[in-house]
């Protein structure tokens, strides 16, 4: 074993000898490596990289590629962990994050010609809530006027992320977006109705299009088309990347998009040495526009192909269930006759949905405190996390001292307690904006505004002092009865708020909104005696609606150069009500160094990448384990690459993708499972419905399979 | 509590913990976001960070290779950048090495630890000088005595030397050949520069080693006694120490710097990307 096989060790354990002979491979040549989850691909990217390293290839020339940031955690962990390392720094990069670097490098050499009416003014990049209050701002008018999709039922943000999506999709797979209606119409428009659905959708992303070139916006897809038509084609931006990048490890090919695939190919054609890493039975992110047959064409500009089948995670019980459902699904993997997949699943049927609940967390307690099993090798999975579920989890595991870690990407800022309590606090203090807050508001506001206020002494304030849209002083409590009640003390504090929203209404200065957050959360509520004083989620939390409002300021004030006047802060908390903006928010320091189990949607954890001892599913009789979601407006299929000019999408197509989709989700968490899956029944849903989706269906049939094989044997 | 075993210390952090033990134990060992306002004029400081961290940035396309003509149309509103930028390319690199890479980050280790630095401009001959450039947009030129103290200065100067050697053909940068220059672009480009040496290197070698042992094996993180310090702190309602100060009274070069530095760390933890 030589110095470099110990240091590539110290990314991921020890290597076998297939992995070694990968991560010694010469510095020059491009290894394509394909393999099932499991198999230790990862871990020789990680290898690599500090083996590269470690042979004195310069750190700015080596790029990490990834389709999504947490893809890349096990390669940041390696290089951290590495602190004997001299030298610069490794590049970690996604398509987004590369090309908005690029675009905004290199924009004024570019925005000319790409259309933009004011190319002597900076970009405005978009996030992905800015794109959907814009998206609003742009076309609601039109859809109004028009009546324009007035037979979906679907609330207007979901409509406009759609469309979005749309345009998206339109951009990775690169065709124009004029073309987006009539695909969709030529593969799904069963009559009159929808194919007016769809051409309304098609006007709609021109008119957003149209309306970002006019105010030098750039959402993801224009931001794309820019980096791809106008910036890589730009002789500099390319001479600047192929001169840089000279090493390339690119992770979870098949799970980005065909856009991505175009640049790392370009890159191929001149970095000296190159690992790029295909999971054969992945690609989850299709409703993202990942695209595995794309990323194989990558293999074709490789010297070197290898293959890392043997998967070092699984028990032969959980490789026998995920074969076997996989095989039942009809993907083409081969059913493993000879193991039993019935020791693998621990299952117990319940009438109600808590009762489940209940079971699953007496089950983490046994495993946790009677069989010494890590809280960080469990993982509680279901396709989507409800607020229900996921409070009656956190409830039972804490009760039992179970610490647990959640995932919730899509979880809106304004539902955070310290969120809500700033815009409650916004309206009271702006009431020229007539948007007064309801008592139920002005309750929640004080009891975490005021330290030790309860509930039942803030509803007692909010009905004796909330009147005419003010808080009124402590002082016109009439009763002494009721003063001592809620206590002077308390009082005394009520009395600092509400006087400091009167100072604020009554004095002449009106802040931007995200300045009034910050100015009240560092005057008062920050301080003792407050709710946030010394609070990390408060202190987190606040930061992020402040970075939310500032982003949506900056991006507004920017407007305000081509003639559009708006009522910044009021729009700001009119959107957050409308769930457009704050509704996503990515951000949060300590999300990924959490230790404990982990509770998430089924795809968030596979997109973790990382193994666990014991998974639990949850609802299994949910058909949300293999149903798309609900989307009139757009269709991943349809708009991939792939997609035939011309086809029709039928029913059988779609049941056909609920067999797949599910057979390869079921496939990949049994690879990142070692030893037994909890399967979480109920007869009835959580909201009481008789349940028997594909997924029960599947595991039922397998078992009977088994049992009525295993009396023949 | 403890400070993360992969933890990079970076000038910024150094100079937290050097101006406040405590400030550093909630900013980097918990870790804690506290949204509070640096100034009592918010808006015109947040102004002035912007533009300059616009400079920056503007330099940076520069140095990539965007004609000086293509970005100077884009200052038509902003005289005061337009003036920065003016003395930039009228002195900011004259006399400077002609290899130079821009916003590069180098790495150390001292004491079982990672130091970071990020260098706004490198600019280096292999075999002569390696000049070490940090554009300040600031209106008042600091003592000599007072940079010289600056952990910027002992990190930067101390990291090139370290870890600068794949830039500098393969040979490690004898601290001789190094110097580091402050340049005050809204000053005429007026230079601060400070040498470097063998000698200077280990004095500022123990310092370092000696602040990161202290905060590794700190039990306790105390309040500054200096409440001038507090001034355009973020915990001052966490600490008690009063509001916020006056922005005509706020350094904000050190604050720039600062500002940059953690965009750069939470980039480079987070990958910022436009997820869809
Ligand atoms: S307010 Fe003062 S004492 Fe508190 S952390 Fe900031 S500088 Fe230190």
């Amino acid at each position: 074993m030589t110095g470099w096989h110990t240091l590539a060790d110290q990314a991921s354990g020890p290597l076998t000898a297939a992995q070694w002979k990968l991560v010694s491979a010469p510095l020059q040549g491009k290894i394509w490596l394909e393999g099932v989850a499991g198999g230790g691909k990862t871990s020789v990217g990680a290898a690599r990289v500090l083996h590269l390293l470690g042979r004195g290839v310069p750190a700015e020339s080596i790029l990490i590629f990834v389709p999504q940031r947490s893809l890349a955690q096990p390669y940041i962990t390696a290089l951290r962990g590495w602190t004997a390392h001299r030298g610069g720094q490794v590049s970690v990069q996604t398509i987004g994050s590369l090309s908005l670097q690029m675009v905004e490098t290199f924009w004024f050499l570019v925005a000319g010609d790409a259309g933009f009416k004011h190319p002597q003014d900076l970009p405005n990049f978009l996030s992905l809530e800015l794109a959907q209050y814009f998206m609003t701002r742009a076309i609601e008018p039109l859809v109004d006027q028009r009546d324009y999709f007035n037979s979906v039922r679907v609330d207007r943000p979901r409509l406009y992320s759609q469309i979005v999506d749309n345009m998206n999709k339109a951009a990775i797979v690169g065709f124009p977006i004029s073309e987006i209606g009539a695909r969709l119409k030529s593969a799904l428009a069963s009559g009159v109705e929808q194919a007016h659905i769809f051409d309304d959708a098609q006007t709609c992303a021109v008119a957003f299009r149209k309306y970002c070139l006019a105010h030098n916006l750039l959402d993801f897809s224009l931001q794309l088309e820019v980096f791809r038509d106008y910036v890589w084609a730009a002789g500099l931006a390319r001479a600047y990347l192929r001169g840089r990048f000279k090493h390339l490890i690119v992770d979870g090919a098949e799970e980005d998009n065909p856009a991505s695939h175009f640049f790392v190919n370009e890159l191929l054609q001149s970095c000296e040495s190159a690992l790029i890493i295909y999971d054969r039975d992945a690609g989850f992110r299709r409703f993202l526009g990942a695209d595995p047959d794309s990323a194989r064409s990558l293999r074709d500009n490789c010297d070197l192909e290898a293959t890392l089948d043997e998967t070092f995670v699984m028990e032969e019980a959980v490789a026998a269930l995920g074969a076997g459902l996989g095989a039942q699904l009809g993907l083409p993997v081969k059913a493993e006759r000879d193991a039993d997949p019935a020791p693998a699943l621990i299952t117990e049927a319940h009438r109600y949905h808590p009762a489940m609940v209940d079971w699953v967390a007496r089950q983490v307690d046994i495993l946790v405190h009677e069989r010494d099993v890590s809280p960080n090798d469990i993982v509680i999975v279901a396709p989507f996390m409800s607020d229900a579920l996921r409070f009656g989890l956190a409830d039972g595991l804490a009760q039992r001292g179970i610490p647990l870690r959640s995932h919730r990407p899509s979880r809106a800022l304004r539902d955070e307690p310290a969120a809500r309590t700033l815009l409650t606090l916004a309206r009271l203090a702006h009431p020229h904006w007539n948007m007064p807050p309801t008592n139920f508001d002005i309750v929640f506001a004080l009891m975490a505004a005021i330290k030790d206020l309860d509930l039942v002494r803030a509803k007692l304030l909010t009905e004796m002092l909330y009147q005419d849209c003010r808080l009124l002083p402590f002082a016109k409590v009439r009763s002494t009865a009721m003063q001592e009640r809620v206590t002077f003390d308390l009082g005394e504090r009520y009395d600092r708020l509400a006087a400091w929203i009167d100072r604020y209404i009554d004095g002449d200065r009106v802040d931007a909104i995200d300045i009034f957050f910050r100015r009240l959360y560092d005057a008062l509520l920050a301080r003792a005696g407050f709710g946030f004083h010394d609070d990390v989620d408060a202190g987190n939390t606040a930061q992020n609606l402040v970075d939310s409002a500032r982003g949506f300021r900056w991006s507004l004030d920017f407007m305000s150069r081509y003639d559009e006047q708006i009522d910044l802060s009021q729009d700001y908390v009119k959107m957050v009500d409308r769930g457009v903006i704050a509704n996503f928010y990515l951000r949060d320091w300590i999300a990924d160094a959490e230790e404990g189990l982990l509770i998430a949607p089924a795809y968030t954890f596979l997109l973790n990448n990382r193994a666990v001892d014991y998974q639990f599913w949850l609802n299994i009789g949910s058909d949300g384990w293999s149903r798309r979601l609900f989307q009139p407006l757009t269709h991943p299929y349809v708009l991939s690459r792939g997609w035939p000019p011309g086809a029709l999408w039928t029913e059988e197509d779609e049941r056909n993708l609920s067999r797949e989709t599910l057979g390869r989700l079921l496939l990949a968490l049994t690879r990142r499972c070692r030893k037994a899956i909890y399967l979480g029944y109920s007869e009835l849903s959580e909201s009481g419905f008789e349940q028997r989706g594909l997924l029960l269906e599947a595991i039922q049939s397998l078992l009977r399979r088994y049992a009525r094989d295993g009396q023949n044997v | 509590m403890s400070l993360s075993p992969d933890f990079a210390f970076t000038q910024g952090s150094l100079q937290n913990f050097a101006d406040c033990a405590r400030r550093f134990e909630l900013r980097f060992i918990r870790r804690m976001r506290y949204p509070a306002l640096e100034t009592q004029d918010p808006l015109q400081f947040e102004k002035r960070m912007r533009q300059g961290a616009r400079f920056h940035k503007l330099v940076q396309q520069h140095l990539l290779g965007v004609p000086a003509e293509a970005l100077a149309a884009s200052l038509a509103d902003d005289r005061e950048l337009a003036g920065w930028w003016q003395n930039y390319l009228t002195r900011g690199l004259s006399g400077l090495p002609a290899q130079r890479f821009s916003e590069i980050t180098l790495q150390t280790h001292l004491s079982g630890r990672r130091l970071v630095a990020k260098y706004d401009l490198l600019a280096l001959e292999p075999g002569g000088s390696a000049v070490i450039v940090d554009w300040k947009t600031g209106s008042r030129l600091p003592p000599q005595s007072t940079l010289r103290r600056r952990m910027q200065t002992i990190v930067y100067r101390y990291v090139l030397a370290q870890a600068g050697a794949h830039l500098y053909a393969g040979e490690s940068i004898a601290p001789e050949r190094i110097r580091m220059d402050y340049v005050y672009v809204a000053l005429g480009a007026e230079r601060l520069s400070f040498a470097y040496s063998a000698a200077q290197m280990g004095e500022d070698e123990a310092l370092l080693s000696k602040m990161i042992t202290a905060i590794d094996n700190a039990d306790e993180f105390p309040l500054t006694d200096d409440e001038r310090r507090c001034r355009f702190c973020s915990y001052r309602s966490l600490c008690d120490r009063g509001g916020a100060g006056r922005l005509e009274d706020i350094e904000l070069d050190e604050y720039e710097d600062e500002e940059e530095e953690e965009a750069f760390l939470l980039d480079f933890d987070q990958i910022a990307e436009i997820e869809f």
